[in-house]
C-alpha cells in the first residue's frame, strides 16, 4: 500500500517514468487526461459558483495537503489568487533523499488548472519563476464582458 | 458580492490528503490502457526501488522489524489497526481493508484494475536485494482486505 502522505514522491516518479516512456508529449498526454478526468469536482465547483467554486476547491486541498500558502478571492475585482509561499508537493520532493524530482513536475499545476478553467470562461495564470523555492502564485480571473 | 482571504501555514493542518489516492489509481489505469500491464509494475518497481531505497537498506540492516515499523506506521497514518505476526524469520501483515480502495469507492472513483500491484510490487520492490521475499497471500480487489507474507528467502 502507498499511503497517500508517500503520493507526491509516486507522482514525481510517474513522470519521469513516462518521460523515458514517449518524451514531453508522453507527459503532457498524462497531464491533459487527468485533467479530462479527474478534476470533476473543480470543475463543477467553477461552473455552478465561479471564482467561489475555486476558492471552495482549493480550500479543502490546500488545507489537507498542509500547505503554507495565502488565498483571496474578490468577487467584484473577478479575481482569484493563490500566493504558494512555501508547497507542500514540491517541498517534499526537494527534501526526499533518494528522488530526483521530475525536472517539470510544477508544469502540471499549470496544464491540470487551464484546462479546467480556461474552457469555462476564466483566465488562468500560474508564476513558476520561484518553482526551485517551492513557492508559486496562481491568479484566476472572471474574463471581461465584450 | 464576495471577498475572502485566508492564510495558513504548513504547521496549521495534517498532511492527510486521502484523494491522492484517486490520483494515484487514475495513473495506474492510464499506464495500463496506454502501455500495458507491465508498464504498471515496471513503475511502481520503479517508484519503490527508489523512494523506498532507505527501508531497502534498513532491511539488510534489522530485518524484518524494519518492515514491521514501516507498515505499522504506514497504516497509522491512514487509520488502519493491521496484525502482524511472526517470527525474525517471518512476519505476515493481515490488513482488514486499504484505506485508499475504502476512500476510492466513498468517493466513487475508479479503482485501477491493477492497484493490487500497490501492495504486490511495490513490497516485492522493497524485499529486492535482501535476504527476504514478499508473497500477497490474498488480496480482494472489492475492499483491499488483503494478507501479505514476508519470508526469510531459502537458501
Amino acid at each position: 500500500m502507498i499511503p497517500c502522505t508517500h503520493f507526491i514522491p509516486a507522482y514525481s516518479e510517474l513522470f519521469t517514468f513516462l518521460d523515458h516512456e514517449g518524451g514531453d508529449a508522453a507527459v503532457l498526454d498524462f497531464w491533459n487526461y487527468l485533467s479530462d478526468n479527474y478534476l470533476d469536482n473543480l470543475r463543477e465547483l467553477a461552473t455552478t459558483q465561479g471564482l467561489l467554486g475555486c476558492w471552495q476547491y482549493w480550500q479543502q486541498t490546500l488545507n489537507e495537503e498542509a500547505a503554507d500558502f495565502t488565498m483571496t478571492v474578490d468577487e467584484e475585482a473577478g479575481e482569484f489568487r493563490i500566493t504558494m509561499h512555501r508547497c507542500p508537493s514540491k517541498s517534499r520532493l526537494l527534501e526526499c533523499p533518494d528522488i530526483i524530482p521530475y525536472p517539470h513536475y510544477c508544469s502540471h499545476c499549470d496544464t491540470l488548472y487551464r484546462r479546467v478553467l480556461e474552457p469555462l470562461g476564466f483566465h488562468y495564470q500560474i508564476d513558476l519563476s520561484r518553482c526551485d523555492e517551492a513557492a508559486c502564485e496562481v491568479v484566476v480571473r472572471t474574463k471581461p464582458s465584450i | 458580492m464576495t471577498r475572502l482571504s485566508i492564510q495558513r501555514t504548513a504547521a496549521d493542518n495534517p498532511y492527510l490528503h486521502k484523494d491522492f489516492h484517486g490520483a494515484l489509481s487514475t495513473g495506474i489505469d492510464y499506464l495500463q490502457r496506454i502501455y500495458g500491464d507491465d508498464a504498471v509494475r515496471r513503475y511502481l518497481r520503479q517508484f519503490a526501488r527508489t523512494f523506498y531505497a532507505p527501508l531497502t537498506r534498513d532491511l539488510n540492516v534489522r530485518g524484518l522489524a524494519a518492515m514491521r515499523a514501516h507498515l505499522e506506521a504506514i497504516y497509522a497514518v491512514e487509520g488502519v489497526e493491521i496484525s502482524l505476526t511472526g517470527t525474525e524469520d517471518e512476519l505476515v501483515l493481515a490488513v482488514p481493508y486499504c484505506p485508499a480502495v475504502r476512500h476510492l469507492r466513498a468517493k466513487h472513483y475508479p479503482v485501477a484494475a491493477l492497484f493490487v500491484e500497490t501492495t504486490r510490487t511495490v513490497y516485492a520492490a522493497i524485499c529486492e536485494d535482501t535476504p527476504f521475499t514478499a508473497e500477497l497471500l490474498e488480496y480482494d480487489a472489492e475492499t483491499g482486505r488483503a494478507r501479505v507474507r514476508f519470508s526469510r528467502r531459502s537458501a
